[in-house]
């Protein structure tokens, strides 16, 4: 009976967890496809083939044994540009402010992880809470809702300014009203069972049940909406670098390559190809890992 | 066509022998002989014919050359005439060409050359600056300017018809003039004519001719008649160009549709002649589509268009080699300025300003930014254009003489380098570029520059505000008509857009203004360029070329440093 009880070991928890993945192809083709620029991204930060910000070659080259992905317009090799900008998807954050301090996670992942944590708040008053708190939130959130999302990234960046932070601020207000959605309607649905009553009667504060009772049993379905987001969120990067009111150049993010790289189009077409695909598989990447995961764990409940 | 005549030579310009010593004695080159001497009034085909006599070395001040000269001239034209044009020039066909069509109204408030390029096909200019940077008569005969170049006498041609069968006369240049002068019609010959006090400094004298009577002398006054907004309207002009279309141009507004198209018909009573003796112009029809540029270097890719107005460098590149297109190039005074808030720190310190200007690799930015299109620049805003450029050495590349002027500002200051500055500007044509390529070659010298590029709106708003910015400065034909817009104490509010100002400049820009002997010009610009080489608040490491890219069966074509269409005269050979 002992050995029933045991708890997992962490080995055994990742192996599960892997086991998850691998039991989808979905999932498993995606999480390649993720891997592949996470790897790349790891390896950026100790190593790329070249300077990605020296103009060291001639414009415009196409691919050759030098340059891999050729050259852009200012002569700067592109294959070194992608993977650094893969660290800035992925992998690192830059603060504004003397010391060009650094912080782990891309502007991606800390704009998923802003709108996750405004929309899961926001969503378990308006869910759990329910009346006037319901109305007022849903109301803003539906106001939000209505307002192009372009528009709402150029407002708050025109107010704000450039740079990574309001970046992550632009995709946590554009993405907290889905979240919050989501939340909302897993949250009405749970404060319903039993536990959710034990709790109340044992009189345990409503910040408790909400983020005690209610959030871990809804975690799964906000994880995978969480994965989905960080595909909107490269999107949303690759947009504001297209506009060329993102992450400020010279340090390469695909969007702005995009941007760049439009111009010499007529002449140097791969140039806009490479960022451009990287955006797409990195996305797509991610949304198979989401929806396989979502199949497996619906399984799995089932 | 105006020639030089014995009675044409005594009320000649004094100025123009001494133009003619200076030819003879090499002192100044074809170029700017031709362009002082139409300065002062001659017609370009005199000034061209007066050279043939220089070349050998005849006495001009002896009346008999002269006079052989000025019976020789109108042949030579017709033997031009002959080889060049006349056995091949056919009438009829249409020239289409993308430019974006904008909002017009009042052409005296023209901000934007698109919209010149629209109204010019109608309405026509007192003068004009060629596409070799020298201003001749249009549709004036000819201009005369008094030895302190502070009254102008400027002699209307007769029988010029405008399209509604009018006769252009002083009274519709009285008219235009009023209009410019007005501060209710908003134009900005207002700034540019600011040596004209009112009406009452312009005297119509008889039906051809008017008299300007200027504050202070100009000798810019024939290259601001040319300046794109200065069309000559009729006397009867109401305030807007596309429902009152007159003027006495080679074509007639047909349709205009903001942001669609504008369509014009040939006019069959237009003033000049053409090589086959009947009126101009040889093209049927111009037909303006417009497009956004890629839209448009596609259209002019597949043959869908002509001609694609003021072609992006990376258009440049894409359309080299195309079969069917023609590529002619123009050097400009055209440039992409970075510029410093002398008022601001650290800019305000000489050293700092002088350390970056030390970080450029001209040659590289130029490179990279244009494709090597272009001429390199010294630290001044003059161009090898300009007529009374003074030629000097480019800087080197100097990120050590950089280094060490910045740790001399940095020590005294308390300072660590890197020393962090924001570098604004637009996401435009080459500014990214210029941007991205300065901050490379500055980080050795110790600069830690931040980048603040935005859509070309976002850096309009602010131009003149940003403590370092780079700022497109547009063509302009003479020095002294760029100077003062952006160097001089009274410019601060306008167009000073870095606060710069020095007495001993303002001091030699202003003899400058009032000098018409080139090379005492000359000399004057080699201090101008000294001084803001030395002290100065800009940096500029090219002067852009331009391009006309227009399919090859058009003939008599001109690359114009400003892009103005000049088509009077276009023909098409299949």
């Amino acid at each position: 009976m002992k050995a029933k009880t045991k708890k997992k070991s962490r080995l055994q928890k990742f192996w599960d967890s892997v086991s998850l993945i691998l039991a989808s192809r979905v999932a498993t083709v995606g999480s390649i496809m993720v891997l592949f620029w996470l790897v790349l991204a790891f390896i950026s930060l100790f190593w790329t083939p070249y300077d990605y910000n020296a103009s060291d070659f001639l414009q415009n080259l196409g691919p050759n044994p030098q340059n891999w992905l050729g050259t852009d317009h200012l002569g700067r090799d592109i294959f070194s540009r992608l993977m650094k900008g893969t660290q800035v998807v992925l992998l690192k954050t830059r603060l504004p402010g003397e010391g060009n301090i650094i912080i782990p996670g891309g502007v991606a992942i800390w704009g998923v992880i802003g709108s996750m944590a405004l929309g899961v708040t926001m969503g378990l008053n308006a869910g759990y809470r329910g009346g006037w708190w319901d109305q007022v939130i849903m109301q803003i959130l539906d106001a939000l809702i209505a307002f192009p999302r372009i528009v709402l990234y150029l407002v708050v960046i025109a107010a704000l300014g450039q740079g990574d932070l309001v970046v992550i601020l632009a995709i946590s207000i554009t993405g907290a009203p889905g979240v919050a959605r989501l939340a909302r309607s897993l949250a009405m649905d749970i404060k319903t069972r039993d536990y959710i009553r034990a709790a109340e009667t044992r009189g345990e504060s409503v910040w408790y049940i909400m983020f005690k009772e209610i959030l871990p049993n809804a975690s799964g379905p906000l994880l995978v909406d969480g994965m989905l987001r960080v595909g909107y969120a490269i999107f949303a990067i690759g947009t504001l670098g297209f506009l060329g009111i993102g992450l400020p150049p010279p340090d390469p993010d695909w969007g702005n390559m995009v941007n760049e790289a439009r111009r010499n189009i007529f002449s140097n077409q791969l140039a806009v190809i490479w960022p451009a695909l990287a955006i797409a598989t990195l996305v797509i990447g991610l949304n198979l890992f989401a929806d396989g995961l979502r199949e497996e764990m619906t399984r799995y409940q089932k | 066509m105006e020639i030089i005549k014995k009675k044409d030579r005594d009320v000649a310009h004094p100025y123009i022998p001494e133009l003619q010593n200076l030819f003879q004695k090499g002192k100044i080159t074809r170029r700017e002989f031709l362009r002082n001497a139409t300065l002062l009034g001659m017609s370009a085909a005199a000034a061209t014919t007066f050279l043939a006599g220089c070349k050998t070395e005849e006495p001009v001040e002896e009346a008999p050359a002269e006079e052989e000269v000025v019976e020789e001239a109108p042949a030579e034209e017709e033997e031009v005439v002959e080889e060049e044009a006349a056995p091949c020039v056919k009438r009829g066909g249409t020239w289409t060409a993308s430019m974006q069509l904008q909002l017009l109204d009042h052409p005296a408030r023209l901000s934007w050359v698109e919209g010149a390029n629209i109204v010019r096909q109608t309405n026509e200019y007192l003068t004009l600056t060629g596409s070799d940077n020298i201003t001749h008569p249009y549709l004036l005969e000819k201009w005369e300017a008094s030895e302190d170049v502070k009254t102008w006498d400027l002699y209307l041609r007769k029988g010029v018809l405008f399209n509604n069968g009018d006769e252009l006369t002083a009274d519709d240049v009285m008219f235009t003039i009023g209009e410019w002068l007005n501060p209710d019609v908003g134009s900005s010959m207002l700034g540019l004519m600011s040596y004209l006090s009112g009406m009452q400094d312009v005297e119509k004298v008889d039906d051809y001719h008017i008299k300007l009577h200027l504050q202070f002398g100009d000798i810019a006054v024939p290259e601001h008649l040319f300046h794109y907004p200065a069309v000559i309207l009729h006397r009867d002009f109401d305030g807007d160009i596309i429902k009152q279309p007159i003027g006495t141009g080679a074509f007639t507004l047909e349709e205009y549709a903001e942001g669609e198209r504008a369509v014009f018909q040939r006019r069959e009573d237009y003033w000049q002649m053409g090589c086959d003796g009947e009126p101009l112009p040889y093209l049927d029809k111009l037909v303006y589509v417009s497009t956004d540029k890629d839209a448009g270097l596609a259209a002019l890719q597949s043959g869908q268009v002509d001609a694609l107005y003021d072609p992006r460098p990376t258009d440049f590149q894409a359309l080299q080699g195309v079969d069917g297109l023609t590529i002619r190039p123009a050097s400009t005074a055209q440039c992409l300025l970075g510029r410093m808030r002398v008022d601001l720190e650290p800019w305000d310190d000489v050293r700092v300003r002088n350390a970056l200007k030390k970080c450029q690799d001209r040659a590289k930015i130029l490179q990279l930014a244009y494709f090597g299109e272009g001429d390199l620049s010294l630290d001044a805003h003059v161009a090898p254009v300009h007529p009374a450029y003074c030629e000097k050495d480019i800087p080197e590349y100097d990120p050590e003489g950089a280094k060490a002027l910045l740790e001399e500002y940095a020590a005294e200051k308390g300072l660590e380098l890197p020393l962090k500055v924001s570098l604004a500007t637009k996401n435009d044509q080459a500014e990214p570029a210029i941007a991205q390529t300065l901050k490379e070659l500055a980080e050795p010298a110790g600069f830690e520059i931040e980048l603040d590029i935005t859509e070309p709106s976002g850096y309009w708003d602010r131009w003149t505000e940003v403590d370092l910015g780079i700022t497109s400065w547009t063509h302009r034909p003479l020095a002294t008509m760029v100077l003062p817009l952006a160097y001089t104490e009274e410019s601060i509010g306008a167009w000073n857009e870095t606060r710069w100002f020095d007495e001993e400049f303002e001091g030699i820009l202003r003899e400058a203004q009032g000098t018409l002997d080139v090379e005492a010009r000359r000399s004057l610009m080699c201090k101008i360029e000294d001084i803001m080489q030395e002290r100065g608040p800009v940096f500029n490491s090219f002067w852009k070329s331009v391009w006309n890219v227009t399919a090859s069966k058009f003939q008599n074509v001109e690359a114009h440093p400003t892009a103005y269409d000049l088509l009077y005269e276009v023909w098409i050979d299949e």
